[in-house]
Order: structure tokens, then C-alpha cells, then sequence
């Protein structure tokens, strides 16, 4: 027993030792993609001119305001957006044992738009100006939620993976359905701001509004790995990890607490934005080579946040100075990827 | 292990199971013993994985109490039920992306600390539950590419890495190859042996239970029909009311099922006895012939296969001589048979009667079919009437073939 135990220590570590590399190569990636995020816009700056304005407070100077109060909130937006938005789908891939959801396909997007439009479209919340960008944020979070235990309902009813991904996109037309009645009845200047909202961009996030992202995902972000012993279990199916310890009821109310609370509040600054939450989990698994969440919780946030990041420097540069869609450009990478994947069956529905 | 006076690890008191509206087995009252194997056997649907899934917790009981190691189920925390319990269900499950090493630690669950990672004593846990189930060669493989038995041994490993008291299984041996089906079956009973495991499994298989199982469950009907050792429960009327048996039998004493014959391609007689005749009786009942037999001793392997068989059997007690009565009996069922099969039984100072009775055959002219080289000495063949010589069971059938066709169209 003990010889072989001993065999299998030594062979152990050669797993382990791809994480941190991939790890390390995603970092340093992320950390590239935000320098250039920073680095590169409509108004061309030289490095040593970005060096200087980094030095100074942004009333200092033009330079420093758009370094400071644009890009920099932009750059790190994007890369906790990314982020949140692929742990979210980690989360309910896992939950659903699909491979093909996401907070998007699911609906739960479009709960978070419809709400966000009731915010942005109608007068209820005026006089609420203290609340703001919070009301946003909760709105949307309200809506990712509902939408969510819609979709739960009918998914406890009716098994099967393609039956779930019909019901997720029957809630976003019918969201949509909403938010398009309420676009009608709406003044014409508050339209295009939902519109433009409504295309997904990491534009325009106010500091306090970076600090809410920072102080209220990083917490989720902390409790969920903390939780990725159970997540494993999970990964055996409910029965299995219920008869292994796992308290089932409360960690299903857990993740999906969770899920909805970072997709809804990605939703809620930077828009409905597709695919990072269905493509990036898998992504990550493929790259660590693992399904093991203690690793993936972090990778899938790391990749989430690279691929943003890029998706987000390519909006803002392929067609400068006009900013692309974001959801446009993370459909070009994310369903290439789905397809393929698709193709060489490394998922199942 | 065997040493110690065997506690009551589970006891079971006016138990009903049951999904919300429908109840499926009512006033269960067991108990079972540490390091026994308990199997539950009946017919799908009978409710075996409703009771399995309540004793495991995944399924509230309707009524009655449940006791595991003197206290009550539903008393016990999840991670306290997951140190004495653990589950090997039927659900496929393929997680990617795991090797087996991997997928077997997670059955770590409740001793690992709040992240999951294993220590030294995890590994060496994980190490033994992969031994245990001979799969240490599959440490490194992923788990999604396992065959099906492969995968079973694995389910059964990361069961076993829990270090579990009791061990539920649903169907452990469905869908598994014959190599797989004896293997696990081995494992589970080396599991009660040697570790003083709980196993309680559902099974299909009556034969291998009866031989694995301290005590079986029949269920049917919506409550337990028989519970006890398979020794004195499983005979073959219960067997065959357990699953409703119309065309076979279950026989305690060969450990087996025997097929019964529809008897519709006419009779035949065989002079049988000493164990030649349970190969030809068996050949018989596939060919659909009705089988008649004699004189066998009653405890001959003979007379047990016919009997499970449905032949009818003249039989005389053991070791006792072939009387006149008996022999006179199988002479009136010979002479309503359309064929004589000779088992070429050895001839010895008990059954000398059988001559006479296969002397009987020749006389009447019945086709006979004879499996040796020539007659017994003492015989003569009538006429120019001769009984076919098949020297081995492949003659014997392509006889058979060639006899039978024109009997059966008489016969219509």
C-alpha cells in the first residue's frame, strides 16, 4: 500500500504543476491587455506622457483626467466584468450540468435588462437620485434573480439540457418583449442611453460604481471558493454529494444566489453581454486540464477577465473612432468556440 | 472481525416508503448486522431503489423509524450519515476532466478540511479504496474514458473512500460484463469479510445472490414477502412467486434457473440417472420437447434438473435398489413417448433395472437415440429397428433435428 501510495505522490505534482504555469501566462496576459487598455484610445498618447499622468491626481491635467476618470475605471471594469461574468457561468453550468448555459443563454441577462429598463425608461425611481448607480445594480439584480427561479421552476418539471436552453431564450424574448413596450412609451432622450446600454460596454463606470464591482464581487469571489469543495461534489450530481455530506438545499440556494448577484451586476453597469459566462468556463477547463473548481474558480475569473479586456481593446480599436458593440464582439470569439466545441464533443447536451 | 459479536448497524422498525402520493412498500420491519450482505431481490418496480433511496436519506420516509448504529436517520448531520454511509447509485455520471485518482478523492468529502485538500492520510485512503477494488492500475486514466465495469469499480472506490460502515448499492452488476458482474460481486463480498462492511445491494441475479448474500429481502408487493438467509428463504416456490415465474424455476440446490420447456414438439423419455441426464434434459426442454424420466434416485443431480425442469420423474429413495413399482411406473410413461433418449448412464448394482427399461424401448420399437459407442451388453436391438449411436452432444443433436419433424406432424 505504502510503496504505491508513495508512486502516486510522485506522479501528482506533474498535474499540479501545469496550474500555476497557465496561471502565471493568464496573468501576465491580463496585465499586458490592461497596460495596452490603458495605453491606447481615441486621444493618442505617448507612454512617458501616460507615465506622467499616472503620477499625478486627475484634475492635474487633460491627460490625467482621461487616464484616470476613462480609461483606467474602463480597463479595470472590463476585466472584473470578464470576470464575474465567467464565474457566474461556471456556477450555473455546474448547477445545471449543462455545458451550454450561461447567465445570458439562461435569461438571467435579460432579467437584469428588463429591470435595468424599468430604472432607465420610466419615471418610478425618480427622486431616487441618492441611490443611484446603486438602484441600478439592485434593480438588476432583482431581475436576474426572478427571471432565475422562472427558469428553475419550469427546469425542476421538464429534464433535459435542450429543453432548458429553450426555456432560458423563451425569458430573454419575452424580456425583451418588455423592454421593448417600455421602450415605446419612453422619452426619446432616455432611449439612447438604454440602447447604448443595451449594446454592452464597459464605458462610462463611475469610481464608486468600480468600488461597488471591486468590494461586492471580490466578497461573492472569496465566499465562492471557499465553497468549491462542495462544488466538486456537486459535480457528481446532487445525490452523490448529498449522500457525501454536502447540505444540498442550502448550497443550491448558495450558487445560485451567487450566479445571479455577479451576472446581475455586470448586467447592470455594462449591459447584457453574451457569451463570456457560457464560453470562458470551458475555456478554462480546457486549458488547466481540470475540473477541479479550487483551480477553475480562480482560472475561469483570470480567463474571464483576459478575454474581456481583449474583446473590449478590439471594440474600442478595429473601427476607431467608432466604438463597436461589445456583445457583437464577444459573439465573434464565443460562438466559434461553442460550435466547435460542440463538433468535437467535448460537451454533451 | 469475525470475532466480534455482530452489532445491529441498521435497524428498521414499521417502515413505509413511498414518493408523496403513492406509497410503495409498507410495514417494513428489518434489522441488519455489521459486515453482512444484504440483497433485495424482486421484480422491477417492486420498489427496491424507493427503499435503498430512503435509507441513504435521499427519500423522506412516510412512517415508521429508522435506526443507524442506535440512533435515529434523520437525527444524524449529513457529514455524520457520510462517515457511516455511502451510496454506489445507477445514475450515470461523467464529469470531465477527472482522473480516476481524482474522481475517487472526492469521496473524501467528509474528512477533508473546509478546502478539500487532501492529506497524507486522504491519499493513502483514496490509495486503499483503489486497491480494494483491484482498479489501482486506473489511477491516472480519465475517468470519462472507463468502460462500464471499469467505471462501476471506480464508483465503488470513491464509495469506499468515504470509509463507510454501510455500503448501499442500487443494481451494482447491471449493464456489466460476466468478468465484471463475478468481480464485483467478489469485491463486495471481500468488502463484509475483511473490512466488516454493511453491503445492502439490489440485485437481479437470484443465482449469484443466493450464493454471496448472508440474508436476501424478497420484495414484492408492497412489503417484504420473505426476509432471512438466502439458505432457508430462497426456494423455488418463493422464486418463483417473487417474479411471477410461468416457464422456469429457480433450484436452490443447483444455485440456478432452469428454463422450462413449452412441450411442443412431443415427448421424450430418457433413461437417465447418476448425473448423465441433466445435460440431455436441458438440451430437451430448449428443443421444446416434453420430458419424461426414469428411474433416477431422488438424490440424484438428475432428478433435481428434471424436477425444476417440469419432466415428470419416476424416482426410488436414495441409494435404494430399483424396485418393480418404480420400474413398472416409467414403462407406462415410455410407452406414451414418441422417443427414447438414452443418457448412457453408467450401469451399476442400484439402477440394473434401467436396462430392462431401455430393453423395454428397443422392444417396442420406439426411435431411440443412444449416447454411446454400442448397446450395454445384455441388450439386443429388435429387428432391424436400431437405436442411433451419438457420440458426443453435437451428434446427439444433429439427431435430434433430423428425428423430430415428422413425430411433431404426426402429433398435430
Amino acid at each position: 500500500m505504502t510503496t504505491s501510495d508513495l508512486c502516486l505522490q510522485e506522479t501528482r505534482p506533474l498535474l499540479l504543476r501545469r496550474a500555476p504555469l497557465v496561471f502565471a501566462l493568464l496573468g501576465c496576459l491580463s496585465l499586458v491587455l490592461m497596460l495596452l487598455n490603458v495605453g491606447i484610445g481615441s486621444v493618442p498618447f505617448s507612454p512617458a506622457e501616460i507615465w506622467q499622468a499616472l503620477g499625478q491626481t486627475s484634475e492635474a491635467s487633460t491627460t490625467g483626467f482621461i487616464i484616470w476618470n476613462i480609461r483606467i475605471p474602463r480597463a479595470i471594469a472590463a476585466v472584473f466584468g470578464g470576470a464575474y461574468l465567467a464565474a457566474s457561468g461556471l456556477l450555473l453550468q455546474i448547477y445545471f450540468k449543462n455545458p451550454i448555459v450561461g447567465p445570458y443563454i439562461l435569461g438571467i441577462s435579460s432579467g437584469a435588462t428588463l429591470m435595468v429598463s424599468f430604472v432607465m425608461l420610466t419615471s418610478v425611481t425618480v427622486g431616487w437620485t441618492l441611490f443611484t448607480p446603486f438602484i441600478s445594480t439592485l434593480a438588476a439584480f432583482a431581475g436576474a434573480y426572478g427571471v432565475m427561479l422562472i427558469v428553475l421552476a419550469i427546469a425542476n418539471r421538464v429534464k433535459g439540457g435542450v429543453t432548458l436552453l429553450i426555456v432560458g431564450l423563451m425569458m430573454g424574448y419575452l424580456c425583451g418583449a418588455v423592454s421593448a413596450i417600455l421602450t415605446a412609451f419612453a422619452e426619446k432622450d432616455k432611449i439612447k442611453g438604454f440602447v447604448l446600454w443595451q449594446l454592452g460596454s464597459f464605458s462610462g463606470f463611475k469610481w464608486d460604481e468600480i468600488w461597488l464591482l471591486l468590494a461586492a464581487g471580490g466578497a461573492i469571489l472569496v465566499l465562492l471558493y471557499l465553497q468549491s469543495k462542495p462544488l466538486n461534489a456537486f459535480l457528481l450530481g446532487e445525490e452523490y454529494a448529498a449522500s457525501m455530506g454536502v447540505d444540498i438545499r442550502r448550497f443550491r440556494f448558495l450558487i445560485l444566489l451567487c450566479a445571479c448577484a455577479l451576472a446581475g451586476m455586470v448586467t447592470s453597469m455594462a449591459g447584457p453581454v453574451a457569451f463570456i459566462g457560457m464560453a470562458v468556463p470551458h475555456m478554462a477547463r480546457l486549458s488547466f486540464g481540470t475540473s477541479d473548481n479550487r483551480i477553475l474558480i480562480p482560472g475561469a475569473c483570470l480567463m474571464g477577465g483576459l478575454v474581456a479586456s481583449l474583446c473590449d481593446l478590439i471594440a474600442r480599436t478595429v473601427m476607431a473612432p467608432v466604438e463597436l458593440p461589445l456583445s457583437a464582439i464577444t459573439a465573434f470569439f464565443g460562438a466559434p468556440i461553442v460550435i466547435s466545441l460542440l463538433l468535437k464533443r467535448r460537451v454533451k447536451l | 472481525m469475525n470475532t466480534i459479536a455482530r452489532q445491529p448497524i441498521i435497524e428498521v422498525r414499521d417502515l413505509c416508503v413511498g414518493y408523496k402520493n403513492r406509497s410503495v412498500l409498507r410495514d417494513l420491519s428489518f434489522t441488519c448486522r455489521s459486515g453482512e450482505f444484504i440483497s433485495l431481490l424482486g421484480p422491477n418496480g417492486a420498489g427496491k431503489t424507493t427503499l435503498l433511496r430512503t435509507l441513504s436519506r435521499h427519500l423522506p420516509p412516510q412512517a415508521g423509524d429508522i435506526r443507524v448504529q442506535g440512533r435515529p436517520l434523520e437525527q444524524l448531520s449529513a457529514m455524520e450519515l457520510a462517515r457511516i454511509m455511502a451510496v454506489v447509485l445507477t445514475e450515470k455520471i461523467a464529469p470531465p476532466l477527472f482522473t480516476v485518482f481524482e474522481f475517487v478523492a472526492i469521496g473524501r468529502y467528509p474528512h477533508t478540511d473546509s478546502l478539500g485538500r487532501l492529506a497524507p492520510k486522504d491519499r493513502v485512503a483514496v490509495t486503499s479504496a483503489l486497491a480494494a477494488v483491484h482498479a489501482l492500475d486506473l489511477a491516472d486514466r480519465p475517468f470519462a474514458n472507463l468502460s462500464d465495469g471499469e467505471r462501476q469499480k471506480v464508483l465503488m472506490a470513491r464509495a469506499l473512500a468515504q470509509e463507510p460502515q454501510i455500503l448501499l448499492l442500487d443494481e451494482p452488476t447491471i449493464h456489466l460484463d460476466l468478468k465484471h458482474r463475478v468481480e464485483v460481486m467478489a469485491i463486495l463480498r471481500d468488502l463484509c469479510r475483511s473490512k466488516g462492511i454493511t453491503v445492502i445491494a439490489s440485485l437481479h441475479d437470484v443465482d449469484v445472490a443466493a450464493k454471496v448474500s448472508d440474508r436476501v429481502a424478497l420484495i414484492r408487493d408492497g412489503g417484504i414477502m420473505a426476509w432471512g438467509p438466502p439458505e432457508t428463504v430462497l426456494g423455488g416456490q418463493a422464486v418463483t412467486t417473487l417474479y411471477e415465474f410461468d416457464k422456469a424455476e429457480f433450484n436452490r440446490h443447483l444455485g440456478g434457473i432452469e428454463l422450462k420447456s413449452g412441450g411442443n414438439r412431443g415427448r421424450a423419455f430418457v433413461v437417465g440417472g447418476m448425473g448423465s441426464g441433466a445435460l440431455v434434459y436441458r438440451l430437451l426442454a430448449k428443443k421444446d420437447f416434453a420430458i419424461a424420466t426414469g428411474v433416477v434416485h431422488s438424490n440424484d443431480l438428475d432428478c433435481f434438473v428434471a424436477r425444476s425442469l417440469g419432466a415428470e420423474c419416476v424416482a426410488v429413495g436414495p441409494m435404494e435398489k430399483i424396485n418393480g413399482a418404480a420400474l413398472e411406473q416409467a414403462r407406462m410413461l415410455l410407452a406414451d413417448c414418441d422417443l427414447v433418449v438414452d443418457s448412457g448412464f453408467p450401469v451399476g448394482p442400484v439402477n440394473e433395472a434401467n436396462l430392462a427399461l431401455l430393453q423395454t424401448a428397443l422392444d417396442c420399437g420406439k426411435p431411440m437415440l443412444c449416447l454411446r459407442d454400442g448397446l450395454p451388453p445384455g441388450l439386443a436391438a429388435n429387428g432391424t429397428h436400431r437405436p442411433m449411436f451419438c457420440a458426443d452432444a453435437g451428434r446427439l443433436i444433429e439427431n435430434l433435428e433430423a428425428l423430430v419433424v415428422p413425430i411433431h406432424t404426426q402429433e398435430v
